[in-house]
């Protein structure tokens, strides 16, 4: 394991992200003491433009928002929907991946028959049924996100399952008489984690994304500082006080950069072989 | 990024010179030109393109150059002759008897006669045109004793200047040898519709565009101008602008581009943006409550509402000015109705908090008295910014709202036909007359899942009694002060809060001429608009 953290701590794209993530993670911590007040309350005339030395560093949106409050507390949220969507994405993925790789035959055929019809609706139109559904409070849009993330999850994990259940060790621990699920979840999946965790990165940028994306048609949570929300917002007045869209999308650009930086630094810590660019 | 600033620092400037300047007239000369293709953006998908089951701007703007009305309003705003050449009402108001146009024929060559009056009049506005079944439900029949006489009977009195006044939008013919025997809602011809105006329906191509071409043997002799009319679908506001800018088309009215492009828009010398034309079409921002919940049923606590929201800086810092505050429901600009008065609610934070105490209701944990659900009817972008306002405001009282974003459909069933929000916010659309579609907003008994009517759970028999009342009355002076009482009436009341109002906006090619000539010009049949080469 040391050995994965020094090559994390060499590779310089790798500590960027991890750089940018803590900035985030600082701001998500930061906002309720930077800026106290409900950042979706009216804080002065709409559309201001940014001033550094000013008020509203950021500027005001077309609602007298503090953009500045917005995002500082819309990192809270973008963080809080990535990792709750991205843990319930991977759990339903290594559930339903681990059961199909290891047992294969007709379990096998059920579950990856499913796991392509979510596959074959592209994610976001689900998501868009779900929440047109089940409406569009910020529980239900981050079950929803999680809902329709996890096919590709489940699809890895059988991979991995499916070239390490006849290793030796697994055909060791059938004859030491182990149960199936203590062989799944102590023996098989461990070894099998590595990359899950790495495309765990990858869901969690998909999932910010996808919130955004929401929010951008107006269907996400109007009741939360969310970054999409300020995008959607920003839109009307896009040709002239483009600064509303423009800084909530940088923030999202950079959350999302940050997250797969730090997934490919796993990556290459975790698998040295696969590194794409191996040194000599 | 630094040209940008500079720019968009520019545009403010000159922003701010246009609007003291005022918006120049606009000007209309030279000879018509005969020829061309206008091309319309639409905002939005229209489901059904006939006027005599569906009243909507969105219907009129594709079908009332298609389709035609009985009379419709001249430059000055007064119903003129179009299908009717001439009316004469009886004393008692009972019986209007309407001469027809002769000579004129449908699109598909048979000819107009005063059956295809009595069917429209009988099977459509009565059973299903909105706005329709209530303005005629006292109508009895339609005798048509030649063809070219429509009698119309009432039950009960109809004061000549309502029924003139709202036939103009409530009055489209459709053809009765098309929809007879057939299961009207069902009908083919009500996506390709067939009528007697300038221009023939052509193809509607869902999503992408509407055509409709030059009829030759229009009853105007000589007119239209234009060969060809192309309403594009554009939903997206910023792609609207971007394509009227560009050429791709010539004209976006109703408020079809945002707010912010139609402040940027007055400035730029190809285009002109404005609300005349379209001064028949006055509509509020509303905020309606629901009386069922224990709260909104006691008065006090909706005239705090009322007294908590500062709707001029909403007005003026959240859509562009574009509005003032409302005195009630009856526009200013509609001047056989307005009576001149007040606002009747100023922000004024301080009572409201006194009177939201008074009623019993506390400030609790976190300073909150109770929390209430705010349904936006999405109709434009305003309706979500003025959505977010009402949420800050009322939090400065101590009322917490949780705003639930649907659908246009969505918002619709939840407000009107589940009755499942406490407040909801929309446009309350003025129609020239108070008892064409405004009166609904506050009668008791309209059935459950009409849209735009009463569904808050209010009831107040003296104003029922004084809707009916002025509905009925033949003398326009006593019907105007019944008005101005009924107003004073609803806004002591306030089931639904008229906040502000306003006026849509036309952002239109200047070389579109013999255009915004009427005030509804955007409802109107264009057979008089050419464009200049």
């Amino acid at each position: 394991m040391t050995g994965s953290l020094a090559r994390y701590a060499k590779n310089p794209a790798a500590l960027l992200g991890l750089v940018l993530l803590l900035a985030v993670i600082a701001m998500a911590l930061l906002a309720p003491i930077l800026f106290p007040k409900d950042p979706l309350s009216l804080a002065g005339r709409p559309l201001q433009w940014p001033d550094l030395g000013g008020r509203f560093p950021l500027g005001t949106d077309n609602s007298g928002r503090d953009i500045a409050a917005q995002i500082f507390h819309g990192a809270q949220v973008s963080l809080l929907i990535g990792l709750v969507a991205t843990t319930i994405s991977i759990a339903i993925g290594i559930v339903v991946g681990a059961l199909a790789g290891f047992y294969g035959g007709w379990i096998d055929d059920a579950l990856m028959r499913v796991t392509e019809a979510f596959q074959t609706l592209p994610n976001f139109l689900l998501l868009l049924v779900l929440v047109a559904v089940f409406g569009s409070d910020i529980t239900t849009v981050t079950v929803a996100i999680g809902l329709v993330s996890w096919p590709a999850t489940a699809r890895l994990t059988r991979a991995e399952f499916l070239t390490l259940r006849n290793r030796e060790f697994v055909q060791a621990c059938r004859v030491l008489g182990m149960g199936d699920l203590r062989i799944i979840f102590r023996e098989i999946l461990p070894n099998a984690l590595p990359p899950v965790i790495v495309y765990a990165s990858v869901v969690m940028a998909i999932a910010i994304l996808l919130e955004s994306a929401l929010a951008f048609l107006s269907l996400s949570d109007p009741n939360i500082a969310s970054w999409g929300n300020l995008i959607g917002a920003g839109r009307n007045v896009l040709r002239v006080q483009w600064y509303v869209s423009a800084i909530p999308g940088v923030a999202i650009l950079l959350t999302v950069l940050a997250v797969s930086l730090v997934g490919q630094g796993l990556n290459d810590a975790l698998n040295p072989r696969l590194r794409r660019n191996p040194k000599p | 990024m630094i040209i940008n600033r500079r720019e968009a620092i520019r545009i403010a400037g000159a922003l701010a010179l246009g609007s003291a300047a005022g918006s120049p007239a606009f000007a209309q000369s030279g000879t018509p030109k005969r020829g061309g293709t206008l091309t319309v953006q639409l905002s939005g998908e229209q489901r059904v393109l006939n006027p005599a089951i569906r009243a909507s701007t969105g219907v009129y703007i594709v079908t009332s150059k298609i389709m035609e009305p009985l009379v419709d309003l001249d430059a000055s705003g007064v119903p003129a002759a179009v299908l009717a050449t001439s009316w004469t009402s009886a004393p008692d108001g009972k019986t209007h008897t309407f001469k027809l146009r002769e000579g004129v024929t449908w699109h598909d060559g048979k000819p107009f006669t005063s059956a295809d009056v009595q069917y429209t009049a009988m099977e459509m506005w009565k059973k299903y045109l909105n706005y329709g079944t209530q303005l005629q439900q006292y109508l009895e029949a339609v005798e048509t004793p030649d063809a070219t006489t429509a009698v119309f009977k009432y039950s009960r009195p109809m004061p000549q200047n309502l029924l003139l006044r709202a036939l103009c939008d409530l009055g489209y013919i459709a053809p009765r040898h098309v929809f007879e025997g057939t299961n009207i809602l069902d009908n083919p011809a009500n996506t390709a519709p067939i009528g007697t105006g300038p221009f023939k329906f052509v193809q509607y191509e869902r999503g992408q565009f509407i055509i409709a071409d030059r009829n030759p043997n229009y009853w105007r002799k000589d007119f239209p101008y234009l060969d060809r009319i192309v309403w594009r679908f554009i939903i997206d506001k910023a792609a609207a602008a971007a394509a009227l800018e560009t050429g791709q088309t010539q004209l976006s009215t109703y408020n079809a581009l945002s707010l912010a492009d139609l402040d940027r828009l007055k400035t730029d010398a190809r285009f002109t943006v404005t609300s005349k034309g379209l001064e028949a079409n006055a509509f509020n921002n509303t905020l309606e409550f629901n009386t069922r919940r224990k709260e909104l049923s006691d008065v006090r606590v909706r005239q705090a509402i009322a007294q908590a929201i500062d709707v001029p800086f909403f007005i003026e810092n959240f859509i562009y000015g574009q509005g003032k505050p409302a005195t009630g429901p009856i526009p200013s600009v509609s001047t056989a109705f307005y009576t001149e008065a007040p606002p009747p609610y100023k922000l004024d934070v301080k009572k409201a908090n006194a009177l939201l105490d008074e009623a019993g209701y506390k400030r609790g944990a976190g300073g909150t008295r109770f929390t209430l659900k705010l349904v936006p009817i999405q109709n434009g972008e305003d309706v979500p910014l003025l959505a977010t306002f009402i949420q800050q405001s009322l939090s400065q009282v101590g009322i917490k709202v949780d705003i639930l974003n649907l659908d246009s459909a969505g918002a619709l069933a939840t407000v009107y036909r589940d009755w499942n929000f406490d407040l909801a916010t929309g446009w309350h659309q003025y129609r020239g007359d108070p008892a064409v579609s405004t009166t609904v907003w506050y009668r008791s008994g309209s059935p459950k899942g009409a849209p735009w009517t009463n569904q808050y759970g209010w009831k107040n028999d003296a104003v029922d009694k004084m809707i009916d009342d002025a509905a009925a009355e033949l003398d326009p002076v006593k019907r105007k002060a019944l008005y101005a009482e009924w107003v004073k009436a609803v806004n002591a009341d306030i089931p639904v809060w008229m906040m502000i109002e306003r006026t849509f906006q036309t952002a239109i090619s200047k070389k579109v001429q013999g255009a915004l000539n009427m005030p509804r010009w955007g409802s109107g049949d264009w057979h008089d608009t050419w464009i200049e080469s």
